[in-house]
């Protein structure tokens, strides 16, 4: 009985209605922009866009899950590649010493958001609002007063380039396979791993969690450091790809990133949704976001036409986990 | 005689200045359901919570099976088989009967860095578990919980906490919430656990469902043992008004003197 | 004897000169951003070089800076007021938030202080207010040159890349450029990026690709800030147009000075910063002390065009930080 397929088994899966929200996307803009959107150059276009999006949106995802938010990541990318620009670029250390520097600074990032809402009852809304803050403050303040200058060049070796900033084809980055590999990895350690089960767990009920044993505060504080170190991640490969840094980017990361995650079909107040379900809703984020430009709208209601796609995902996310909560056999 | 499972002898708890409980002292039997009864306030909380690992008593010994217990943390009674089921308590809405009955301790198969939860062994452990106490219209493990009725979901705290290993189950109000059928299913799971031989310790507001399932009873008022008997010794109306914090008993003897 | 009455008359004489410089060449206060703002060190770099000429001239230059933006309008205020009771001959100041800043200069203009307006306001504020002058750029001037540029070195269709779209200033640039090719003979449009692919450097690039690929006319790109031009470089580059789409931007990075100089950046639209206060505090020393009087209103200090043939002496300015 269990073990065979069943069509309705697989509707009532959280990354269903993410499922179904990318086709239909898909179809839409195929429809309205022309094949040209399934072409090389089309599918690169919105599949860079969610490969940067999607190694932060995973753990972002993560930490909704389980019942928490992390909204320094708007911070933490361009705190990534300022700090690989900085040391790299501007003092001309060896690259390898930035990028270690990058990811040294989001772990240590991460270990503070986490020990702070672990150890307070701070909502960790709140206590990201004011890293998100202090970190753009610190990377402002530094990067001015080493540099002076808020936008820093960056020239790497090609090794550099090979790894975090080139294009294969000419069109698709390399940073899509590190999204892939780091989506099969997440997918593998939370859905198939105890520790997965954990962090549902958790977000379900923290309390009865803790009580069965689970060690919430350390899951905590490490999804907390996944999150911020993944951002500088990303922030390092953007600068390495773009041979440049600025201060000012990245706040669009916070949200489009949690939009991705609720697209995605994972529940605002956590215990429910899945590491596939937040890749399809990171990849609908992207068709939606890039895919204005292969149609003949009007550029000045791209907005328009993304709030209200995400808006729609989000509705139909809804009723696909209605139906599995209410789902009971039938009766005999 | 055998040994008392669980024993509390004078046990005092107060915090700062104020007192909680007032030398408490009860004993439960292997297989016995102790129905504790008190109005809000009277300490019953605070009673199973120091059972429970949570606080440690000011004064006063704890026994298991005849040797006296201190425990840090909630975890450490767990690990000698005290379990507390607080309403839903242990069930998580969102996720599949079979992850959320072992969360935790989690089954696994393969090896190494490969070591997966076995879904299928925690499914059919799981249902197997739950229909063994008589539940048996849940019958398949990827469910989620939040489509449980409440008896249900309740039911599979109390199975839960049996299969990993209670000797002793403290269920915080189990029936509270429920329709009588569904508290139905409740009861027939305490009394089953109790054939197990696992020693329940029930707390409740309704009469009707200690009267069922009760052997000893003991009423909370104030922090102290009111009155501590056995089944049958008492009448319903008798334990009502226990219940209802000796007051109304005392008004009502007031009256009958007059 | 005679000598000795002629030396001491002289040092008294010398000694009225020093006190009578001190009393009558021009001090002069600056009002400008914080500290770790970028611009406004650059701001800071034509103080000091105008400094230079003030002192010469016996006056002095105190450069009054925002500690933070947290609470701009009344701050500013606080700073006129400071400068006022400080007893300045001269103020140099941005008109930034007008409804907050206009009485309190005015009330300056009244205590005798001889103002200019810098970096904002303009010159028909300047004239409202009683300012001598407004020194600083025009966005829309901007624009125009760049559109102009664009048809001159032979572009015919221009996309006018703004990421925030809704901005007014921004809005003023690509207006500028689109209006500044189709008075060439051109074609302008402006693209607008929705606020979700902000500070998404992939996703603005990826939007210019596309863009460049269905519309295979376009010729000349520009970008509304530097940063944005580090993307546009990217997009064209994915789009295979390096060769046949020329990359412009508004304003000045690092990676941008790279480009024109390794020739895939056209050029770079700068307001010159440096000579807003240069030349601001010069002007007003130099009116104070010597009465002259500028025919030219405003004094715009850009567009400065950056492009191949003058990269190397813009690249020096920038190591001395006054680009």
């Amino acid at each position: 009985m269990s073990g065979q397929f069943s069509f309705g088994s697989l509707l009532r899966r959280p990354e269903a209605g993410a499922f179904i929200g990318l086709v239909a996307v898909l179809a839409f803009f195929v429809v309205f922009g022309g094949l040209s959107f399934l072409k090389t150059a089309g599918v690169a276009s919105w599949l860079n866009v969610a490969a940067n999006l999607g190694i932060v949106a995973i753990p972002i995802g993560l930490l909704m899950i389980s019942g928490e938010l992390d909204i320094s990541i708007g911070a933490m990318v361009p705190a990534g590649s300022m700090t690989v620009a900085i040391l790299s670029g501007y003092f001309g250390l060896p690259i390898a010493v930035g990028i270690l520097a990058a990811l040294g600074f989001g772990v240590l990032v991460g270990l503070l958001n986490g020990f702070i809402v672990v150890r307070t009852a701070v909502p960790s809304l709140i206590v990201t609002l004011g890293s998100l803050f202090a970190v753009q403050g610190l990377v402002l303040g530094l990067s001015v007063m080493l540099t002076n200058t808020t936008s820093i060049p960056l020239t790497s070796p090609a090794w550099a380039k090979a790894m975090f900033g080139t294009f294969i084809a000419n069109q698709f980055q390399v940073i899509i396979l590190w999204w892939l590999a780091l989506t099969a990895v997440y997918v593998f350690v939370i859905h198939f791993k105890p520790v997965g089960n954990w962090i549902f767990a958790m977000g379900g009920d923290k309390v009865s969690a803790r009580n069965a044993g689970i060690p919430t505060e350390r899951l905590t504080i490490i999804l907390f450091v996944l999150s911020a170190t993944s951002a500088s991640f990303v922030g390092v490969c953007q600068a390495i790809l773009f041979n440049s840094a600025q201060v000012s980017s990245g706040m669009s990361f916070i949200f489009n990133a949690i939009i991705s995650v609720v697209v995605g079909g994972v529940l605002l107040t956590g215990g429910f949704g899945s590491i596939i379900g937040i890749f399809f809703g990171t990849i609908t984020f992207a068709i939606v976001n890039q895919g204005i430009y292969f149609t003949d709208f009007d550029r000045n209601w791209s907005s328009l036409i993304i709030g209200v796609m995400l808006l729609l995902a989000v509705l139909m996310n809804n009723t696909f986990r209605k139906m599995a909560l209410s789902y009971s056999p039938k009766k005999k | 005689m055998s040994t008392p499972i669980l024993e509390l002898e004078n046990v005092d708890k107060s915090f700062g200045p104020i007192h909680v409980l007032h030398n408490i002292s009860l004993k439960v039997m292997p297989g016995e359901v102790l129905c504790l009864l008190g109005d809000n306030g009277a300490g019953k909380s605070t009673l199973i919570k120091t059972l429970a690992g949570v606080h440690k008593p000011t004064s006063g010994v704890v026994r298991f099976e005849g040797k006296p217990v201190v425990f840090d943390n909630p975890k450490q009674a767990q690990e000698i088989g005290i379990a507390t089921v607080h309403q839903f308590g242990g069930t998580f809405p969102l996720m599949s009967i079979g992850r959320s009955f072992f969360v935790g301790v989690e089954p696994t198969k393969g090896w190494g860095p490969f070591k997966v939860i076995d879904r299928k062994k925690a499914n059919a452990v799981a249902i197997k578990a739950i229909q063994d106490f008589g539940i048996t219209r849940i019958d398949d493990g990827d469910r989620l919980i939040g489509g449980l009725s409440g008896g249900e979901r309740q039911s599979l705290a109390i199975a839960r906490a049996v299969h990993l290993g209670a000797r002793v189950l403290i269920l915080d109000e189990p029936t509270a919430a429920l329709g009588v059928k569904q508290a139905s299913h409740v009861l027939r799971i305490v009394l089953e656990a109790k054939k197990r031989g696992i020693s329940v310790i029930f707390i409740t507001h309704q009469v009707t469902h200690a009267m069922a399932v009760g052997d000893q009873y003991a009423v909370l008022i104030h922090g102290s043992v009111a009155a501590n008997f056995y089944r049958g010794e008492r009448t319903r109306e008798e334990i009502t008004d226990l219940m209802a914090g000796g007051e109304a008993l005392a008004k009502l003897e007031a009256e009958v003197e007059n | 004897m005679l000598k000795r009455i002629l030396a001491k008359s002289m040092a008294t004489t010398a000694m009225i000169a020093v006190s009578a410089s001190i009393g009558f060449a021009a001090d002069i206060a600056v009002v400008g951003g914080k500290n770790d703002d970028a611009f406004w060190n650059i701001i800071k770099k034509g103080i000091d070089d105008a400094r230079l000429v003030v002192e010469a001239n016996g006056g002095s230059v105190n450069y009054l800076r925002l500690q933070t933006y947290d609470n701009f309008a009344p701050d500013v205020v606080q700073l006129i007021q400071t400068a006022i009771s400080q007893g300045v001959d001269g103020l140099v100041i941005p008109n930034w938030v007008p409804e907050a800043e206009d009485p309190a200069i005015k009330l300056a203009i009244e205590a005798g202080i001889t103002v200019i307006l810098m970096n904002a306001g303009g010159a028909d504020k300047a004239t409202e207010l009683g300012a001598i002058n407004y020194v600083g750029s025009d966005e829309y001037a901007a624009g125009v040159a760049g559109g102009e540029y664009f048809a001159k070195n032979g572009q015919t269709k221009i996309l006018c890349v703004n990421t925030v779209p809704g901005a007014a200033n921004l809005e003023a640039r690509c207006k500028g450029v689109i209006d500044g090719i189709t008075t060439a003979g051109g074609k302008g449009e402006q693209l607008p990026l929705p606020a979700t692919s902000f500070g998404d450097p992939t996703a603005v690039a990826e939007a210019i690709k596309a863009t460049l690929l269905k519309d295979g006319t376009i010729d000349g790109l520009i970008t509304i800030s530097a940063g944005d031009a580090d993307s546009a470089a990217i997009g064209v580059m994915q789009a295979s147009k390096i060769e046949s789409v020329k990359l412009g931007s508004f304003d000045l990075n690092g990676a941008g000075l790279e480009r024109i100089k390794g020739g895939t950046q056209l050029f770079a639209i700068d307001q010159q910063p440096y000579l807003q206060s240069l030349l601001a505090v010069t002007l007003l020393a130099s009116a104070i002390d010597f009465g002259t009087d500028l025919p030219t209103r405003p004094v715009l200090t850009g567009p400065g065009i950056v492009d191949a043939s003058n990269i190397d002496a813009v690249l020096a300015g920038v190591s001395a930080g006054a680009r």
